[in-house]
């Protein structure tokens, strides 16, 4: 072993790195940059979620006092700190959870009070929006405590002082679900998001190093000396990178579906149009990424900047609705966030692609963008 | 539609303070091996890339077989050599030459073949080109720009990095071309290559400084050799210039 030569490589190794100014700033940049993004998302305070109560309880007396416990119920979910509790009307719940404006609704029949206190059960009925699994356990998790809460505060209010041998109340939620079901976990909330993103990620960069590639060899010069039109070459791409993006996205999907048991409940094949879209996207961006970078190496710095960030702001973990109000519109620039909105919207709540037209019409205007950019690029052999 | 394969007319082309052409002018005749000779740097590449209409001239003309360039619709009867052999590694010798030719237009599979064993590699038709020798290589570069059987083919130094038994070669391959009628402008700052050219062109500072056929340019230098006359008619230039 000679520590001269293994110091001779050495200083080649930094005097490559310094040579790449580039290279540098990003090793330092990068980390700093995805570390704020984290430390934000991480510690945003979680978005206020609307509980909605339709309060029809007419109560009763017992032992000489009027006792409505579903008034009780009201003031205790008031008390929470989690969610917002709105007092409403049984048809202005039922809007409010069509539209997603209220996560959950507790409904209090006329007879609330008298069945608990004939059955000793109080059976909190509620019905989730239930589009974001982890919500709807969050809220059924803090349900079960204000249930039982509020059947061991009626024990005190109903019993008189003296009798002791009164038996505790139980306490069960009958919970409804408009969208998914109770037994729709975290995955299930991912796993639309995770499709759409992996797509995203594996045919950008094989795209973008493909193209470099291309400019690289010098055939893409030959290619502008044949009869080839710069959309032709970016047609072409698109079509040959859908074939592997949809594969991929079927092997995901299958996956995700019978190995991993995910549930969905809409039709998979809007899945695929949501993907062909998202592969539209993705191809145009490694296109036209691709003019930037001298190399692979410089190709693997976008997967921070292109990739990570989206998969951070783009809804993929966090909601964007928990994110601080002025990060919010950064996400509203990435195609992701878009295509996380339309998978959850036709996997989770089984909507059909007019019902997800917003979101479609959304990645088309990137699609539009990007081409527009990438037929540029395509058009030039040299930088 | 004029009896030239390439006209190029007063042409400028300028990359920012960098003058690459100026104001060259050439004629090549149709079937006719017309060599650029040059020294690296002398606009050779450039000019080529004009003609192809891959580069927009500032002023002047280029014109291919009696069309205007740039024109997409004329390339397919058009073969464009780059320096370095521009190929799909992960492709086979086959793809790789079919690939080219179909973007001209051409998808007879035998017409494919048959350019294959022009450059003697039938045998390695279905290998992969990044198992080829660099030389390999040049060749199934110079079968992915004849498939299509153009008109007109532009070499831009064809034989850098060929051996010397490979360059006799490929130069009899030039030759077995322009029988069959094709017009091939060939680059090269070597000039010992020259001499197989029917006409030559030398190139300098942008410039044509004498055209015409080696014995003929021989002749009017007065020397023994194209590399004595190139150097002739560089000086002249040299003097003309410093003159005004």
């Amino acid at each position: 072993m000679s520590t001269n030569r293994t110091l001779i490589l050495a200083r080649r190794v930094v005097q490559q790195m310094m040579a790449d100014r580039r290279t540098l700033a990003l090793i330092v940049v990068v980390p700093v940059i995805l570390l704020s993004f984290l430390g934000i998302l991480i510690r945003a305070e979680p978005g206020k979620l609307v509980v909605g109560i339709v309060n029809d309880d007419q109560g009763v007396t017992l032992v000489g006092r009027a006792v409505n416990l579903g008034d009780r119920l009201a003031e205790v979910l008031g008390g929470f700190e989690e969610f917002e509790a709105e007092v409403m009307t049984a048809s202005e719940a039922d809007r409010r959870l069509q539209d997603g404006s209220a996560d959950a609704v507790i409904m209090v029949g006329p007879d609330f009070t008298t069945q608990v206190t004939q059955t000793r059960h109080l059976a909190l009925r509620v019905t989730f929006e239930g589009s974001n699994p982890m919500i709807s356990d969050r809220l059924r998790t803090i349900f079960e405590r204000v249930a039982l809460q509020a059947a061991n505060n009626f024990v005190l209010v109903a019993s008189s002082p003296t009798a002791s041998d009164l038996p505790e109340l139980t306490a069960t939620i009958d919970a409804r679900y408009i969208h998914s079901g109770p037994e729709y976990d975290t995955l299930d909330y991912m796993a639309p998001a995770l499709i759409g993103f992996l797509v995203f990620f594996f045919v950008f960069l094989l795209t973008c190093v493909s193209f470099l590639r291309e400019r690289l060899a010098g055939t893409l010069e030959r290619l502008q000396a044949t009869p080839i039109r710069a959309h032709e070459i970016i047609l072409g791409y698109m079509g040959g990178f859908l074939l592997f993006g949809l594969i991929q996205g079927a092997i995901t999907l299958l996956f995700t579906v019978f190995v991993l048991d995910i549930h969905y409940a809409g039709n998979l094949l809007n899945i695929f149009v949501v993907e062909v879209l998202l592969v539209a996207v993705s191809v145009n961006l490694g296109i036209f990424l691709s003019t930037f970078a001298q190399n692979e190496f410089q190709v693997l710095q976008f997967v921070p900047l292109v990739v990570v960030s989206q998969g951070l702001l783009g809804g993929v973990i966090w909601q964007i609705e928990d994110m601080p109000r002025w990060l919010q519109p950064l996400s509203k620039l990435m195609p992701l966030t878009y295509a996380n909105q339309a998978l959850r919207d036709v996997m989770i709540k089984g909507e059909s692609l007019l019902d997800v037209a917003g979101p479609l019409g959304a990645i088309l205007l990137f699609a539009a963008l990007v081409i527009m950019l990438s037929s540029r690029t395509a058009g030039r052999a040299t930088i | 539609m004029t009896g030239y394969a390439v006209e190029v007319n007063e042409v400028h082309k300028r990359f920012g303070t960098v003058h690459a052409l100026e104001g060259l002018t050439l004629k090549a005749h149709r079937g006719e091996i017309y060599g650029l000779l040059g020294p690296n740097g002398a606009g050779k590449s450039t000019l080529i890339r004009t003609i192809v209409g891959l580069l927009a001239p500032d002023s002047g003309s280029v014109t291919v077989l009696g069309h205007a360039m740039p024109d997409k619709n004329i390339l397919a009867r058009v073969g464009y050599m780059t320096q370095a052999s521009a190929l799909y590694d992960e492709l086979t010798v086959f793809q790789n030459v079919a690939f080219f030719a179909g973007l001209m237009g051409c998808r007879d599979r035998d017409a494919i073949d048959a350019a294959i064993a022009f450059v003697d590699l039938a045998q390695r038709r279905d290998s992969r080109v990044a198992t080829l020798s660099g030389g390999m290589r040049q060749r199934v570069s110079l079968a992915s720009v004849m498939a299509h059987q153009p008109d007109v083919i532009l070499l831009d130094e064809p034989t850098v990095g060929v051996d010397p038994q490979l360059r006799v070669q490929f130069w009899a391959h030039f030759r077995a071309m322009t029988e069959r009628g094709i017009t091939l402008i060939v680059s090269s700052h070597v000039m010992d290559e020259a001499e197989r050219c029917d006409r030559l062109g030398f190139v300098r500072s942008g410039q044509l400084i004498a055209e015409g056929t080696a014995a003929a340019l021989r002749e009017q230098a007065g020397c023994d050799t194209v590399e004595e006359a190139f150097l002739v008619f560089a000086e002249q230039r040299g003097v003309s210039n410093n003159e005004h």
